[in-house]
C-alpha cells in the first residue's frame, strides 16, 4: 500500500473516530483535497481491505436526495492505520 | 405590485439560475462519462456514487467535483488494469496476458504517434521558417523602380523661415559717394556755394559762401530691418541699395524715390524703395544757412544681417 500524504490525511480522518462513516463528500469536505486524488485513494484502500464501503440506507424519494457510498475502517485497517501513524508519529501531519 | 429592486434583480437570478443549471447537467453529463469509461466492475457504482456527491454541490464546485472524477477514473482504470492483467493471466492462461499486454502496448503506440507526430510538425514548421522564407524571399522578382522628376511645385509652399537670424540693419547717412551718379548740383554732402552778392556801390568786401547741409533720413524714420524682405532673409540675400531721393523742406518726399544703383536683388531694392517711400516726413530736409530747402540726394541703405 502505497502511503502518500494524501492518503495519510484521509486515514488520519478516519482515526478521529473509526467507528465513523464517511461518504466521499464528506471526506473531501474535511479533507479538502481534490475529488480526482481522493476516489482513487477510497477505492485503494477498500481493494486493499483498510476500509469497507456499504450504500446509504435511505429512501432516496423521502431524503430528497440520491443515496451516498459510506465507507468506514475495517478493524484490520484500524490497526495498520494506527501502525502507520505510529512509526511516522502523529507529528508529521501536524 | 412588485418591488423595483426585486424586479430588476429577476431576470439575473433566473439568468444565474440558468447558467447554474446548466454547469450541473454538464458536470452530470461528465460524471456519467467518466463513469462509463470506468472498468466495468466499477462503474455503476462509481456513477452512482459520484452523482450521489454531486447533488451535494452546486454551480461551480460541481463542476469541479465531475472534472475531479474524470481525472480519478483514469487513475482508477490505469491502476484496475495493472492489477487485473496478471490475475487475469493466471486464471486464463497466456491468451489472456497476451491480450493484456497488447493493449498496453496500443496505448504506448497511441502516445508514440502523437509524440512522433508533435515533432514532425515542429520540424516541418521549423523547416519552412528556416528554408522556406529564405527561399521566398530570394526569388522574389526584382522591384522596377521608376524615378521621375515632377515639375510641379506646390504654389503656396513657403520653406520654414531660419532660426530667428539676428538683424543688424544699418543706416548709412551719407558715407563717401561710392557709385557714379548723376547727381545735381545740391547734391553735393556740403557745398560752398558762392553767392553772387549785389556790389554795392563803393563796396570792397568779397562775398560771404553760403554753408549747405545735406537732408538725410531724420527722426522718427522706419526702421531699416521692419522692410528687410522675408524672402530675401531666407535665401540669405545681403547688400546694399542706392536711391535718389528728392525731398521738400518740410522733409516730405517731393518725387518718387528712384533706384540709382541696384543691389543685384530686386527684392532687396523693392524694399530699399519701400522704405525710401515710407520715410516721407521723417527726412531732414537740406539746408542753406540753416534755412530748409528742396533738394535731391542719394540715399544709401544696406541690408545685412548677422547669422
Amino acid at each position: 500500500m502505497r502511503m502518500s500524504l494524501q492518503t495519510l490525511r484521509v486515514l488520519e480522518l478516519f482515526l478521529e473516530n473509526p467507528s465513523e462513516q464517511l461518504s466521499g463528500a464528506d471526506v473531501q469536505k474535511r479533507s479538502r483535497l481534490a475529488s480526482g486524488t481522493l476516489y482513487p485513494i477510497l477505492l485503494r484502500l477498500e481493494s486493499a481491505g483498510w476500509f469497507v464501503s456499504r450504500w446509504e440506507t435511505i429512501d432516496p424519494s423521502s431524503a430528497g436526495r440520491p443515496r451516498r457510498r459510506l465507507y468506514r475502517l475495517t478493524a484490520g485497517g484500524l490497526a495498520r492505520a494506527s501502525a502507520v501513524f505510529a512509526s511516522f508519529g502523529r507529528g508529521v501531519l501536524a | 405590485m412588485t418591488h423595483p429592486g426585486l424586479r430588476a434583480a429577476l431576470p439575473a437570478a433566473m439568468l444565474s439560475a440558468g447558467l447554474a443549471g446548466g454547469v450541473e447537467r454538464c458536470a452530470q453529463r461528465l460524471i456519467q462519462h467518466a463513469a462509463r469509461r470506468a472498468p466495468p466492475s466499477l462503474s455503476a457504482r462509481l456513477e452512482e456514487e459520484w452523482l450521489a456527491d454531486l447533488a451535494a454541490r452546486r454551480g461551480l464546485s460541481s463542476l469541479r467535483l465531475a472534472i475531479g472524477c474524470c481525472w480519478a477514473m483514469r487513475i482508477i482504470a490505469h491502476e484496475h488494469t495493472a492489477t487485473a492483467v496478471p490475475a487475469s493471466a493466471c486464471a486464463l492462461g497466456n491468451k489472456v496476458m497476451i491480450a493484456g499486454t497488447h493493449h498496453r502496448r496500443s496505448a504506448s503506440s497511441h502516445r508514440t504517434t502523437a509524440v512522433l507526430l508533435v515533432i514532425c510538425l515542429h520540424a516541418g514548421l521549423i523547416y519552412f521558417l528556416a528554408t522556406g522564407l529564405v527561399h521566398r524571399s530570394g526569388t522574389l522578382p526584382p522591384t522596377v523602380i521608376q524615378a521621375g522628376v515632377t515639375h510641379e511645385l506646390q504654389p503656396h509652399y513657403q520653406p520654414p523661415p531660419p532660426a530667428a537670424p539676428r538683424l543688424t540693419p544699418t543706416r548709412v547717412e551719407m558715407p563717401e559717394p561710392v557709385f557714379n551718379f548723376d547727381l545735381p548740383a545740391d547734391a553735393h554732402p556740403t557745398t560752398d556755394l558762392q553767392v553772387e552778392q549785389p556790389q554795392q556801390p563803393g563796396s570792397t568786401s568779397p562775398p560771404l559762401p553760403a554753408r549747405r547741409v545735406p537732408g538725410g533720413p531724420g527722426k522718427g524714420f522706419p526702421n531699416t530691418s521692419d522692410y528687410y524682405p522675408p524672402a530675401a532673409i531666407r535665401l540669405g540675400e545681403k547688400g546694399l541699395v542706392a536711391l535718389r531721393v528728392c525731398v521738400d523742406g518740410n522733409g516730405r518726399l517731393s518725387a518718387d524715390p528712384t533706384l540709382a544703383h541696384s543691389s543685384g536683388s530686386a527684392r532687396l531694392d523693392d524694399g530699399a524703395l519701400r522704405l525710401a517711400q515710407a520715410g516721407s516726413g521723417h527726412y531732414r530736409a537740406a539746408t542753406d544757412d540753416g534755412r530748409p530747402v528742396d533738394s535731391c540726394f542719394p540715399f544709401l541703405i544696406r541690408f545685412d544681417f548677422k547669422d
